[in-house]
């Protein structure tokens, strides 16, 4: 028996899942750049130059308490309390900087008579604006939370106000989910989702390090050009270190495939190592530095629980 | 604003940090203040001094992120702190700053406030802070109204203790700090090594415009000294008793003491260094010989009269007493009143050795061979400036030297009553002439001087290598403590527990013309630069006479050269 540790961390899951990768429910060509007969690993030539700035968007979230919020009725309806932040930093040659972070925080829940809750914390305060959860009696409540807190980060992270600069491309954690500016570019860690026939799936698992296979097109609600990557690292299986790249689906597949290739020569340098990231290669060390600073912004998880308790208390 | 109190490290009235704004920078021993209002809307304003400065990268957590930093992979903040010791308390209310508190650069009337220069009446400029702003003494901390007496410690070889001495010496006549006492004031000034204090009162010809720059910033004008004795111990051998100096010659006097002076004002005791030990058997007889010699009759022109012979020299001296001591015939009696009662022979013979060893030393110093030798007689109020050169003397001669100028210029101002006007004695290598771990009458002295001599306006400038090796009392009677650079071992001794740590660090990396200087109203010692030595302070340098023009060119660095 072969076998290899998966390199994240276990309460991450796994980076790929190959035997329980669901089906690509939305149609997928193939044929864009090269015929899929043709398919092969190509490798980003040495006249590619990369963006020379990257704006890398991420978001966090946490929460900070699970509150019961009681009607004139008597009953008491589930709430959450969260905190969630966005930002992104400018990665050029010679620096990374936090460009922009914001940090909301806010009350879910599904409650009829809910309204914001004020923390106050010494002689400051932060309010939890009120964000209702629509329900109908066939969701589950806590997935439905759950889910708003995501999107509401999504909402900050899709807001930001980050004047992008000339020729600059913007990297956003996790799939496009819709954004449509040419500049953006999706960055899924994780393979949820097979798209491609297995005959092409297997040209992924022959990427060298660097190396990208072809773009192909994925349709449905959002149309996007995709590719799969491989940053440097150790190959313990063959989906480690690959990751799935999403440009809007928007010009011709050779443009498209021209940006695929910046991108391609861009990425590699900004894959972690395992003994500093437990998500190595995938979470890429400025994703994972922002991610540290706007965990940071968010304030001391303690102190909000106690402020909430005392507002519950008053 | 230059930045503002930390809020993750404790905060207090002994020490706080500060994030310094990004835009903004403070080094060492800048001098800062910030307010702090109280609840009853007081206004307390803390005024301090950075200690130490750090840089740190916010945001890294391993080592090798810097590379990722640099190179633009990882975002992270560089983040600068100053650690700042207060000074002061305006008004003395002790709490420690708040963090988030702003905090500026005290300049002009607010960094007099922070090195409380503001409420001192009569300031003795001490030297120039890095930033060439003068920092001052407060006199009343010398002259023995509040506490007297100076002292420094540092390596030798760096040449800063004695020419910080004078340096201080000269602000004390020429800044006018001293009003109209100046003038009456006297200096005595051992020259212990080397030449370096013959040629006080020689323009330097190295001095510099740079140099005059920094001297008017503190408002002083360079010159050498202006009236300068200088005495030097007769050449060995020679019966005209001609001064025995290397490189100077002109403006050298003689100083020897008479064979009268020495038996009728009991110098005996300073042969022996450890004479007043009382482990030593053969104290008592020199007490005896010592009283003894009081007695005998002078046979004039300073020789006296022994067992009816004239006595005109040291080596005869010491021939006549040990004749007294040791009888020709072993059958005869020796006289008890010489060796003292039931002395044996063994401690009668550790005396005689003693004594015949510091004859070779000492016969040139203790004569009266010489006519007319009353024109040789010390006098310290001669000169404003009197130096005695030593430097060629054997230790013994030296010690003896020392001891008997000091008790004479000590029983002078006793016997006056007064302490007006004041009496400067400038001393290198304490620690020979006061060790910490033995008694002789020199040490007795400079005790006495230390001890007592604030209130007769004696006032010491002690300098030593090591504060460890020398009288702790001496040490301790200090009220104005320097520091220049110190051994790494020394400057961890408790000597030095004025000097807070990082200062400890920095003493042993100063430069030459770098002192810490200590003093009671200041709670942090003061890093003080003091100007090149205005005067010669060897014969290369000497201008051409004094009042001479400056002759040579002007070396960018002055103190280059002298590590």
């Amino acid at each position: 028996m072969s076998f290899a540790v998966e390199s994240w961390d276990p309460s991450y899951g796994v980076s790929a899942d190959e035997t329980a990768m669901g089906e690509a429910s939305n149609p997928v060509d193939l044929g864009v750049e090269v015929r899929s007969d043709d398919w092969a690993p190509i490798q980003p030539g040495d006249d590619v130059e990369p963006p020379t700035s990257l704006l890398f968007v991420d978001g966090v979230r946490r929460i900070d308490a699970r509150v019961w919020i009681t009607g004139a009725d008597g009953r008491a309806h589930p709430g959450v309390c969260a905190t969630v932040a966005a930002g992104a930093v400018r990665c050029r040659s010679d620096s990374a900087r936090v460009a922009v972070a914001r940090v909301e925080r806010a009350l879910y829940t599904a409650a009829p008579e809910a309204g914001p809750i004020v923390a106050r914390i010494g002689e400051g305060s932060s309010t939890y604006e009120l964000r209702p959860v629509v329900v109908t009696p066939d969701t589950d409540i806590n997935q439905a939370m759950n889910l708003a807190v995501h999107s509401h980060m999504t909402a900050i992270e899709t807001s930001l106000d980050v004047p992008a600069e000339p020729g600059e491309m913007i990297v956003f954690d996790g799939p496009l989910r819709g954004r449509e500016a040419a500049a953006a570019v999706g960055y899924v860690k994780t393979q949820h989702v097979q798209y491609l026939p297995d005959e092409q799936q297997l040209i992924v698992n022959q990427l060298g390090p660097g190396q990208r296979t072809p773009i192909f097109l994925i349709g449905g609600q959002f149309t996007r050009w995709s590719w799969y990557l491989r940053l440097p690292g150790p190959i313990s299986h063959p989906l480690s270190g690959v990751v799935r790249v999403e440009l809007a689906g928007l010009g011709q597949a050779e443009d498209a495939a021209g940006r695929a290739d910046e991108i391609s020569a861009a990425l590699p340098r900004y894959a972690s190592t395992p003994h500093k990231d437990t998500r190595a290669p995938q979470n890429l060390h400025p994703i994972a530095g922002l991610e540290r600073e706007l965990r940071r912004r968010l304030g001391d998880p303690h102190l909000m629980e106690r402020a909430l308790r005392v507002a519950a208390a008053r | 604003m230059v930045g503002r109190v930390i809020g993750i490290e404790d905060a207090t009235p002994l020490e706080f940090w500060v994030a310094v704004d990004p835009e903004q920078t403070l080094q060492l021993d800048d001098v800062v203040a910030l307010d702090r209002i109280l609840p009853d809307g007081q206004l307390v304003r803390i005024f301090g001094l950075v200690t130490q400065v750090r840089a740190r990268h916010e945001g890294a957590r391993f080592q090798s992120d810097v590379f990722l930093i640099s190179d633009g992979i990882l975002p992270a903040e560089v983040s600068e702190a100053a650690l700042v010791q207060p000074t002061r308390f305006e008004p003395e209310i002790l709490l420690p700053p708040l963090p988030g508190a702003a905090v500026r650069r005290a300049t002009d009337n607010e960094r007099d406030i922070a090195l409380s220069f503001d409420d001192v009446d009569r300031r003795l400029p001490a030297g120039l802070s890095r930033s060439d702003e003068p920092i001052f003494l407060d006199l009343d901390f010398v002259d023995g109204t509040k506490g007297a007496h100076i002292n420094i410690s540092g390596i030798s070889g760096v040449a800063t203790k004695t020419s910080y001495a004078t340096f201080l010496l000269y602000s004390m006549f020429n800044s006018g700090v001293l009003g109209a006492e100046a003038a009456n004031t006297k200096a005595l000034i051992f020259n212990v090594k080397g030449e370096d204090l013959l040629f006080l009162d020689h323009h330097n010809s190295s001095m510099n415009p740079e140099q005059v720059a920094r001297y008017r910033a503190l408002g002083l004008e360079p010159a050498p000294f202006r009236d300068v004795g200088i005495l030097a111990p007769p050449r060995k051998g020679d019966p005209n008793a001609t001064p025995a100096t290397g490189s100077r010659t002109l403006g050298v006097s003689p100083f020897f003491w008479t064979i009268a002076q020495f038996c009728q004002q009991g110098l005996l005791p300073f042969l022996f260094a450890d004479s007043e030990d009382e482990r030593q058997q053969y104290t008592i007889v020199v007490q005896s010989v010592t009283a003894q010699l009081t007695k005998l009759p002078e046979g004039g022109d300073g020789t006296v009269r022994f067992d009816g012979r004239t006595i005109r020299t040291f080596s005869e001296l010491v021939d006549a007493i040990e004749t007294k001591l040791i009888p020709d015939d072993p059958d005869d009696m020796v006289d008890q009143r010489w060796t003292g009662r039931a002395v044996g022979a063994g401690t009668i013979n550790a005396f005689i050795r003693r004594l015949a060893s510091s004859r070779r030393h000492l016969e040139q110093l203790i004569r009266a061979d010489i006519g007319n030798a009353e024109r040789y007689a010390l006098d310290l109020d001669a000169h404003q400036v009197t130096v005695i050169d030593i430097h060629s003397l054997h230790d013994r001669a030296k010690r003896f030297v020392v001891g008997v100028v000091l008790r004479q210029a000590f029983d002078a101002k006793e016997a006056s009553g007064v302490a007006k006007p004041y009496q400067f004695v400038v001393l290198d290598e304490l620690n020979k002439y006061a060790p910490r771990d033995s008694s002789s009458p020199i040490k007795e002295i400079l005790l006495d001087v230390a001890e007592r001599g604030r209130s007769l306006g004696i006032i010491l400038i002690g300098a030593q290598q090591t504060a460890s090796e020398v009288e702790r009392r001496i040490v301790s009677n200090c009220a104005i403590r320097v520091v220049g650079r110190l051994d790494a071992a020394e400057a961890k001794r408790d000597e030095y527990g004025f000097l807070p740590t990082v200062q400890r660090q920095r003493a042993t990396i100063l430069k030459p013309g770098s002192m810490y200087l200590s003093q009671p109203r200041l709670p942090v010692p003061l890093l003080v630069e003091f100007p090149f030595p205005a005067w010669a302070t060897r014969s290369a340098e000497a201008g051409l006479s004094p009042g001479g023009a400056s002759q040579s060119g002007d070396p960018d660095d002055p103190f280059a050269g002298l590590v």
